[in-house]
């Protein structure tokens, strides 16, 4: 369950990007984030992933206040979700299956199991044939299902994505949400930060709106 | 969030799996930049082969002032009412007391026969009728040219004076003191280049590796992103400080050596013109683990360094 109570948090450039916010996702849930751009959505996905820190209010996980954790707790909690970012933050001089890898690379998992996730991930994102690739080799929006792979191959309870569908065609697009979706079904609660309205809507799912904060 | 862990990999050997890592990712960085890297560690090499060199040159100079020709010796004249008997006697007591390394007795039958062969003396001693040289007991104190050894040549050659059966003392010992606190200062030199130069070595390995953390900031923060602990960024690059520092200092010895046979036959033939049979010597098996031990531990602490700044940086940015 992710809960955020009165969350505010204004940037040191004095912007204040989300002002008061409540909101309250079950577990195994699936919703959409809109809002115009500015609104403060990539900022929402970031407080809940740990990567900043709201200024005012609590961001609770499972009711455990997230601001809680000590620095390796941090890192531990990140690799407990899975995150897609809005430049899907690849790196350039690693193969595919090495990007995909990363995450259980890190958590020091046996070089077999890691083949073994890392090929039903790609499996999932239908780029099998790409393991030994490079980034810059594949397009827009292979890249961004190689960011999703990435995310889910630690098998996470949740998953943030922020424009999962921002460089894909409406065909593709449609093709990653009912991937998110099957990740739903396996029981992982999932938020994605989108403004494709006409594919949100289509997808059936609770759609949380998000304003800009007016002024500074 | 219990739910979330669900690895069952053991925490050893996740950790030796995370080193593992870290030493071949490490080591694949050096192999990807070689112009980086050798450059790296050759600005080391070279700063580590000059302290290396002086030693060699001081341990050299050492083992040959140490050559027993050299090692100052203190000769007593004996009285001439002496016996030969009673001089062996006093010989025997002197090399027992603790700065004496031995006492030689050169009988004054041995001592004519040694200036006879000396062309025109054996005139001389006709002309003087009979043996006119004394018992001579040559004293070899015990002292090393390194270091202090707590020998005080002046006062030994007193208290060797105030025996009854001696009648003057020479020694000829003035080049030794002044040579001791030469190498004394020299000695203190070398431990002050080896200290700057180590800075040096720190100074390079911090910058080399500042500089890797500069080229690998989309890859420190994408994996920090998806989840990695600090110690797991800082690994590879502590790892990469070693080998600069490992490296660096084999490179060091390989040049210090090799510029060892450069040398070694000028001065050889320098020996021989000596009549010596001197032989240049390099450096031992413990003096060249510990040039790598340190040279490694500076990379090391160079590079932690390096990544102490980064982190702080880090910190304060998000800080603000
Ligand atoms: N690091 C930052 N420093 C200062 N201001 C920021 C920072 N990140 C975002 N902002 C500001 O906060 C507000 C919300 O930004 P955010 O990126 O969350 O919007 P968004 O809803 O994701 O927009 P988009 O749809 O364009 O991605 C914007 O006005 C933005 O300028
Ligand atoms: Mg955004």
């Amino acid at each position: 369950m992710i809960e955020l109570q009165d969350v505010s948090k204004k940037y040191p450039t004095g912007q204040i990007a989300l002002y008061n916010v409540n909101l309250r996702l079950q577990q195994g849930e699936m919703a959409f984030l809109t809002g115009h751009s500015g609104a403060g959505k990539s900022t929402l996905l970031k407080l809940i992933a740990l990567l900043d820190r709201p200024t005012q209010g609590k961001v609770l996980i499972d009711g455990f206040d997230i601001s809680q954790l000590k620095q390796n707790q941090v890192a531990n909690y990140r690799r407990s979700i899975g995150v897609i970012f809005q430049d899907h933050h690849l790196l350039s001089d690693r193969t595919i299956f090495d990007n995909v890898a990363l995450p259980l690379m890190i958590s020091g998992m046996r070089p077999a199991d890691i083949e073994r996730r890392v090929h039903a991930a790609l499996d999932k994102v239908n780029l099998m044939s790409k393991e030994k690739d490079y980034p810059m080799m594949l397009s827009a929006g292979e890249k961004q299902r190689i960011g999703i792979a990435r995310a889910v191959v630690n098998k996470p309870s949740i998953i943030l994505a922020d424009e999962p569908t921002g460089n894909l065609d409406p065909g593709l697009a449609s093709d990653i949400m009912q991937t998110f979706q099957q990740f739903n079904e396996l029981g992982a609660t999932i938020l994605i930060a989108s403004h494709d309205q006409p594919l949100i809507e289509r997808m059936g799912k609770r759609i949380i709106a998000l304003q800009k904060v007016k002024g500074r | 969030m219990s739910k979330t862990k669900k690895q069952a990999t053991s925490p050893i050997r996740s950790g030796v799996s995370q080193h593992k890592q870290a030493f071949t990712h490490s080591l694949m960085h050096l192999w990807q930049n070689p112009i980086s890297t050798w450059i790296t560690l050759a600005a080391i090499a070279i700063a580590l082969s000059l302290p290396a060199g002086l030693y060699i040159l001081l341990g050299n100079l050492k083992t040959l002032t140490d050559d027993n020709r050299e090692v100052p010796t203190i000769s007593l004249y004996i009285k001439q009412n002496i016996t030969e008997q009673q001089a062996q006697d006093r010989a025997e007591l002197l090399s027992e007391l603790k700065d004496i390394e031995n006492v030689k007795l050169v009988r004054r039958e041995d001592g004519l026969r040694h200036m006879q062969q000396i062309a025109g003396v054996q005139d001389i001693i006709d002309t003087v009728g009979g043996n006119p040289l004394p018992h001579v007991l040559v004293v070899t104190p015990k002292m090393s040219l390194f270091g202090d050894s707590g020998v005080d040549l002046e006062s030994l050659a007193l208290r060797l004076k105030n025996y009854s059966e001696v009648d003057t003392v020479q020694m000829d010992i003035e080049w030794v003191q002044r040579l001791r606190a030469i190498l004394h200062i020299a000695e203190r030199v070398v431990l002050v280049v080896a200290f700057l130069l180590g800075l040096t070595v720190l100074l390079v390995v911090g910058n080399t590796i500042r500089l890797n953390i500069e080229n690998r900031r989309e890859e420190i923060e994408v994996t920090r992103l998806v989840g990695a602990t600090t110690a797991y960024i800082r690994r590879p690059f502590l790892y990469g400080g070693l080998w600069y520092g490992l490296f660096g200092g084999a490179m060091s010895l390989v040049i210090v050596h090799s510029s060892l046979l450069f040398m070694i036959a000028p001065v050889n033939r320098l020996a021989e013109l000596y009549g010596s049979h001197y032989s240049v010597s390099g450096l031992g098996v413990s003096v060249t683990l510990i040039i790598l031990f340190c040279s490694s531990l500076l990379g090391l602490f160079g590079a932690w360094l390096a990544m102490a700044q980064h982190l702080r940086k880090k910190h304060l940015m998000q800080e603000s």
